[in-house]
C-alpha cells in the first residue's frame, strides 16, 4: 500500500472542500483521479502533496505521514502541477541540478537519466535556456524531465495531458509503464478522459469533495449499470445526478 | 474620446506623483539644490571670462536649441489592449490623439522656454543680442517644438505610406535649418520658416488624416518605451512594481557559482545565489546602495561619521534583504522539495553574511583611503564585524522564524 488517505476533511480555509475522502493507490498501480472543475481534485493533490493541512484524517505514504518525518515523506513523491512553475532565474541545467540536489541525487547517475529524459522531450539542446524563453508545451516537459529524474515511489501528476503535443503525451505514457514496471505508483488527475480509461488501473470518481465511487472500470461498469461502458459515460452520469 | 484621455491622464499623473514624492525626497531636493548652485555658479563664471565675438558662440547656441528642441515626446497614453478594444473607434481616436499632443506640449514648451531663458545671458553676452532677438528666437523654437510634436502625431497615422514623417534626419534637419537661419543670419528670418514649417504640416495632415489608418501596434511600443524610460529613471532611486520582472544571465558570475558545491545542503544557497545575482531588484538595490554609500564615504572626512555611514549602509542593505527568503514562497517546489526548513533558512543567513561582507569591505576600503587614519579605520572596521554578525547570524533567523510563523 504505497498512498493511503484515509477519511481527510481538509481545505484551503476552514471551511472544507473534502468531505472525507478515503483512497488508496498501491504498489506499480497507476490511480485516476477524476472530476468536474471544483470537484476538490487539486484539494486532494495539496493535501498529499503537504501543501495543505487535513482538518481531520490522515495520509500515508509507505507508511509515514508528513508529521512523523517531512523529510522521508517528501523524498519519496514526485510532483508535475498542471500549470509549469518554474524559478526564473535558474536555466534548465540549473532546474535539473537543483532538482538532484533537493532529492540528494548520485549526480553522474542522475545526469545520465537526464539525458536520455532530454533527448526524449527534445529538450537537449536548451540546457542553457531561461524560462521565460520556453513554450507553455516545453515548460510542461521540464517539469516532466524534474520529477522523472527522481526516483520517487509517488508520481503525483496534475492534468498532465493538455498543452503537450501528441508525440509527449506519448512518450510520457512510455515512462509511465516504466515506472510502474519498476513497482512506482502514481496519481494523476484528468480531464482527457479516454486517455485515461485506456492506461489508468483504477479511477477515483471525486465529486463535490466526496468520493463518489471508486474501482477499475469494470467495477464502475457493475456499479452504474445504466451509465454505459465508457469512463465518459459514466462520468457524465456522474455529473447529471447531480444537475437533475 | 477626450473623456478617456482625461481619465488616463489623470491616473498617469496620479502614478507620477506617487513616483515623484519617492524621487524627490528631502535629501534628494537638498543635494539637487546644491548641484544646481554650483552650476549656476560655474556658468556665470564662464560667462565672465567670455569677451563678446566668439566664433564658436552661435555653434554651441545651435547645438544646445537643437537638442533641446529633441526634448520631449508626444505622450500617448496608449494601451496594449486598445489595439483590440479601440479599433471599432478608429476615426474617434483622432481626438484622443490630438487631445495627447496637447497634453504634450506643456512638458515640452516648458522645457523650450526654460532652455531659452538660461541661454539668454549667453546669447546676450557673447553675440549682443537685446530682448527682442531673444524673444524672436523663443517664438521661433516654441513653434518649432509645435512642429515636431505634429510630425509625430501625423506619425501614428500610416500617413506616408511605410516611411515615417518624424524619423531623426528629418527632425534634427529641420531644427537645424531653422535655428541656423535664426543665429547667422536674422532671428526673424528664422521665426517665419518655423511658423511657415508648423502650418504647412497642420494643413497637410489636417487634409490626410481621415483616410489613413493608425499604426497601433508601432504606436504601442512607442508608448510602452516612453513609459519604460521613465520607470527606469524612477527605478534609480526607488523600486518600480513594473520593473522588477528583469533578468540577466550574468554569465560572468558562472565562475563564482561554481564554488556552491552540487550538495543536498546547499540546494537553497544554488538557488538562492543565483536567483538573487541575477534577478534585477534585489542586485540592483545591492549595487546601488554599495555605490552610493561609497562615493558619499569618499566625501565624508571625521572620526564618527564615517562609521555611523557605514554601518547606516550595511543596515540598510541587510534589512532590504530580508524579503528575498519568501522570493520563492509562491513556487510549490519550495514546498515540495524533500529540503528542511531550517536548511532553508541556514542557507539563506550563509548567502546574507557573504553579501553584507563584501559591502562592508568594500565601504571599509573607502574609509581607509578618504581618510588615510588609523583610528576611523580601525574603529570601522570593528563595527562592520560586529554589525555584519550580529544583522546576518542573529537578527535574520530570529526575524524570518518569526514572519514564517505569521505566515502560517
Amino acid at each position: 500500500m504505497a498512498l493511503e488517505v484515509s477519511h481527510v476533511v481538509g481545505g484551503y480555509s476552514q471551511i472544507p472542500v473534502l468531505k472525507d475522502i478515503s483512497f488508496d493507490v498501491k504498489d506499480g498501480e497507476l490511480v485516476g483521479l477524476i472530476g468536474l472543475n471544483g470537484a476538490g481534485k487539486s484539494t486532494t493533490i495539496n493535501h498529499v502533496i503537504g501543501l495543505l493541512t487535513p482538518h481531520q484524517g490522515t495520509i500515508t505514504l509507505n507508511g509515514v505521514t508528513i508529521d512523523q518525518d517531512s523529510q522521508a515523506y517528501k523524498q519519496q513523491i514526485a510532483y508535475i502541477p498542471e500549470t509549469p512553475v518554474l524559478y526564473q532565474e535558474l536555466t534548465l541545467r540549473e532546474h535539473l541540478e537543483v532538482t538532484m540536489m533537493a532529492y540528494d541525487l548520485d549526480h553522474e547517475k542522475a545526469w545520465a537519466t537526464a539525458h536520455k529524459l532530454l533527448k526524449t522531450f527534445r529538450l537537449d539542446n536548451k540546457l542553457d535556456w531561461f524560462p521565460a524563453n520556453f513554450s507553455k508545451g516545453m515548460k510542461q516537459k521540464v517539469m516532466i524531465v524534474c520529477a522523472f529524474l527522481t526516483p520517487a515511489k509517488l508520481f503525483i501528476i496534475d492534468e498532465p495531458f493538455l498543452g503537450l503535443d501528441p508525440l509527449a503525451v506519448n512518450d510520457l505514457l512510455n515512462l509511465i509503464e516504466e515506472r510502474k514496471r519498476q513497482g512506482a505508483s502514481i496519481l494523476m488527475s484528468t480531464h482527457v478522459l479516454d486517455t485515461a480509461q485506456r492506461y489508468c488501473d483504477r479511477f477515483v470518481l471525486l465529486h463535490d469533495g466526496q468520493v463518489k465511487t471508486e474501482g477499475t472500470l469494470s467495477e464502475l461498469q457493475a456499479a452504474l449499470p445504466e451509465a454505459g461502458e465508457s469512463l465518459n459515460d459514466i462520468y457524465l452520469s456522474m455529473t447529471k445526478v447531480d444537475r437533475s | 474620446m477626450t473623456g478617456l484621455f482625461k481619465t488616463r491622464l489623470q491616473r498617469h499623473l496620479r502614478e507620477m506623483a506617487k513616483y515623484l514624492r519617492l524621487v524627490f525626497n528631502d535629501f534628494f531636493v537638498f543635494a539637487l539644490l546644491f548641484f544646481l548652485g554650483g552650476l549656476g555658479l560655474g556658468y556665470s563664471n564662464v560667462l565672465k571670462q567670455l569677451h563678446g565675438h566668439e566664433w564658436w558662440a552661435p555653434l554651441v547656441a545651435l547645438l544646445v536649441l537643437t537638442i533641446v528642441a529633441q526634448i520631449g515626446r508626444l505622450a500617448t497614453l496608449i494601451e496594449d489592449a486598445d489595439r483590440v478594444f479601440l479599433l471599432p473607434k478608429e476615426r474617434a481616436m483622432h481626438a484622443y490623439l490630438v487631445a495627447a499632443r496637447r497634453y504634450s506640449q506643456v512638458i515640452a514648451q516648458a522645457t523650450q522656454v526654460i532652455a531659452i531663458f538660461l541661454l539668454s545671458p549667453f546669447l546676450a553676452v557673447t553675440l549682443g543680442w537685446t530682448v527682442t532677438p531673444v524673444l524672436f528666437l523663443l517664438i521661433t523654437q516654441v513653434a518649432l517644438k509645435d512642429t515636431l510634436l505634429r510630425l509625430d502625431l501625423a506619425s501614428a497615422y500610416q500617413v506616408t505610406g511605410q516611411t515615417r514623417m518624424n524619423r531623426w534626419p528629418v527632425k534634427w534637419g529641420l531644427s537645424l535649418i531653422v535655428l541656423a537661419c535664426g543665429l547667422w543670419l536674422t532671428p526673424i528670418v528664422a521665426l517665419v520658416l518655423a511658423i511657415v514649417a508648423d502650418v504647412a504640416v497642420a494643413i497637410w495632415f489636417q487634409r490626410h488624416w481621415q483616410t489613413q489608418q493608425i499604426r497601433w501596434r508601432e504606436q504601442i511600443k512607442i508608448e510602452d518605451n516612453r513609459m519604460l524610460g521613465i520607470y527606469r529613471f524612477f527605478n534609480m532611486f526607488t523600486e518600480v512594481p513594473m520593473l522588477s520582472g528583469t533578468i540577466k544571465r550574468r554569465r560572468y558570475l558562472d565562475g563564482l557559482f561554481q564554488l556552491i558545491k552540487p550538495a543536498h545542503d546547499q540546494t537553497y544557497l544554488y538557488l538562492f545565489s543565483r536567483g538573487m545575482a541575477r534577478g534585477t531588484e534585489f542586485s540592483g538595490l545591492i549595487v546601488r546602495l554599495t555605490v552610493i554609500g561609497m562615493l558619499l564615504l569618499y566625501f565624508i572626512r571625521g572620526e564618527w561619521l564615517p562609521v555611523i555611514l557605514a554601518a547606516l549602509f550595511i543596515y540598510l542593505i541587510g534589512f532590504q534583504l530580508l524579503p528575498f527568503f519568501h522570493q520563492y514562497d509562491d513556487i510549490v517546489f519550495t514546498h515540495v522539495y524533500p529540503v528542511a526548513g531550517a536548511q532553508r533558512l541556514k542557507s539563506f543567513v550563509t548567502l546574507m553574511t557573504l553579501i553584507l561582507s563584501v559591502t562592508a569591505v568594500l565601504l571599509w576600503i573607502v574609509v581607509v583611503v578618504a581618510n588615510q587614519q588609523l583610528l576611523p579605520a580601525a574603529v570601522t572596521l570593528i563595527v562592520e564585524v560586529l554589525e555584519v554578525w550580529y544583522l546576518a547570524r542573529i537578527y535574520t533567523p530570529q526575524r524570518l522564524k518569526r514572519s514564517a510563523e505569521n505566515r502560517g
